[in-house]
């Protein structure tokens, strides 16, 4: 059972955690992953201060994976993942992780077992949840849409391209 | 160690385990904000239950696993602290157990220190699985590296420096120890001291290719002076190679593992053990995803003349065949029906069936 004193935030991003991820379950009953998605890509953000411009795609995979827990500063990377039943999680787990829930479970937990990480991925409800952190925690990476990013935080490129680049590899 | 003591020693970790969650229950009274520097602390479960039936067994029944609990503790942004707490099942007793507990401070990807009790990181399965019946396909390990195994020192105490290789490409990462050997009761580790000074090192070198994700590969190096009871001191030196595809569809492991024992007052004493194990599985696709059949080979064996194994029976050839059933994302179902023969007395049938589960919460 993990605790984690991170996910006490206080009651009005409690409040706006539920109310986005209500509308996500709403929306996500809408088509299918891809779909929304295609609406516009996935962007990769991190703290402003993190000094990271491009990431390729087998970094980030690192990244997303804890296989590499540190940012060339030797700032200690936080991985802001979005809680299941989010479009944005699921094109992640595919494209990035390339697994499903289950082996996304496995794999986290597995991790922690084997004293490789203290912990998993924090967890984020919304959007808004995630530009929050983003924006309070040093050393952060997380995804969201490229409409919704704002520039509170810092977008890398991916294999050299930005999500409105063709071939963006997190389209 | 007296087995009370040790008991005692074990029952005062679950307690400190219990005592910190109190106090994490309080601290958690208390927005923390997104300060990462407070402590933070995780803890998880496994347990499984299983039903043995064998040839000829009188003794045919339900077998409680281990209980197994798991703490670890982020204190700070680099140093965090690892515990692993088994109960196991015996004929009259259960017997509590300080499996891993491990402090670490990481430096950077290239640089971790750390120290404590762990899996001894020879090959892959001793220092990939641990406890927790969940996390391995099987019901359960290879006998090599079976707990309480002779074969393998399966515990090391001692520090370990780790660390990632710089290159995406190629993957690697190296990982070093130095510490205590076996106990003068070789299937234990030397949890207060090296029984003889004489102390214990390895080495483990393993790439995990960016291309090939899922696919590891390593070898190792061990090398310990082991003092038995009641017998001469033994130069043990082990070799070990492996290579895992971890993926579901396949899943593949290969581990071979060579030592030598040689009396260290006369190196004409000798002998060699050979020991390795192939295991397939495959997780079903669309509909019966739930659904892992897998199938595994193993053999061991030891040369008469070791001096330190030599007389204890340890041969074996075993063959498994069995399928795991996921019917929750938190518990597994396996059957597996084993066919082996220990110390060349002849081939036994057994048939298990566990049922093994994880309490964590991502």
């Amino acid at each position: 059972m993990r605790m984690n004193a991170f996910q006490s935030l206080g009651k009005r991003m409690a409040a706006r955690a539920i109310a986005s991820g209500l509308a996500v379950l709403l929306f996500s009953t809408h088509g299918s992953t891809q779909e929304a998605v295609n609406e516009s890509a996935i962007a990769i953000v991190v703290h402003k201060d993190t000094q990271v411009q491009n990431l390729s795609l087998n970094e980030l995979r690192s990244i997303f994976l804890a296989d590499q827990q540190f940012w060339p500063d030797r700032t200690r990377i936080i991985l802001l993942v979005r809680a299941p039943q989010s479009d944005e999680r699921t094109f992640v787990l595919s494209s990035i992780y390339q697994m499903d829930e289950a082996q996304f479970r496995q794999y986290w937990i597995a991790k922690m077992f084997r004293a490789e990480v203290p912990r998993g991925p924090k967890i984020v409800f919304s959007t808004d949840m995630t530009l929050e952190l983003v924006l309070a925690i040093p050393g952060s990476i997380s995804f969201m849409r490229a409409n919704e990013v704002t520039d509170q935080v810092r977008v890398v490129s991916v294999d050299g391209k930005l999500p409105n680049d063709a071939g963006y590899p997190l389209k | 160690m007296p087995i009370i003591a040790r008991a005692g020693q074990s029952i005062g970790c679950f307690l400190y385990v219990l005592a910190t969650q109190a106090a994490f229950a309080q601290h958690s009274m208390n927005p923390a904000g997104t300060d990462l520097s407070e402590p933070e602390f995780t803890v998880m479960g496994f347990g499984d239950i299983s039903y043995i039936s064998r040839d000829g067994s009188s003794q045919d029944g339900f077998a409680i696993g281990q209980a197994v609990a798991h703490l670890s503790a982020s204190l700070g942004h680099s140093f965090g602290v690892f515990g692993e707490f088994s109960l196991t099942a015996r004929d009259t007793e259960y017997v509590a157990e300080v499996e891993r507990f491990i402090v670490k401070y990481a430096f950077s990807d290239l640089l971790k220190l750390s120290a404590g009790r762990y899996h001894t990181p020879i090959g892959y399965w001793n220092s990939t699985f641990h406890h927790g019946a969940w996390l391995q396909t099987t019901t359960s390990r290879p006998e090599m590296v079976r707990f309480g195994s002779q074969i393998v020192p399966i515990h090391f105490v001692g520090g370990l420096v780790e660390g990632n290789i710089p290159g995406e490409t190629l993957g690697l990462a190296y990982m070093a120890g130095f510490g205590n050997g076996r106990h003068s009761n070789i299937a234990r580790a030397g949890d207060a001291g090296d029984v003889n000074g004489d102390n214990a090192w390895m080495f483990q070198l393993h790439t995990s290719p960016a291309r090939y994700r899922g696919l590891k590969a390593g070898i190792g190096y061990y090398k310990d002076v082991v003092s038995p009871t009641a017998e001469p001191e033994v130069d043990e030196k082990t070799a070990s190679a492996y290579v895992a595809w971890a993926k579901e569809a396949p899943e593949i492991i290969i581990e071979y593992l060579h030592s030598t024992h040689e009396l260290a007052s006369d190196s004409s004493v000798s002998g060699d053990v050979d020991a390795w194990y192939a295991q397939f599985a495959w997780r079903l696709s669309g509909k019966y995803r739930q659904w892992k059949p897998y199938a595994r080979y193993e053999r061991n064996r030891i040369d008469d003349s070791d001096p330190l194994l030599g007389d204890l029976g340890l041969d074996y050839d075993g063959g498994i065949l069995g399928v795991r059933w996921d019917f929750n994302p938190y518990a597994a179902l396996k059957g597996e029906y084993r066919n082996e023969e220990f110390d060349n007395n002849g081939r036994e049938n057994n048939f298990r069936l566990q049922v093994s589960f994880v309490l964590a919460k991502l």
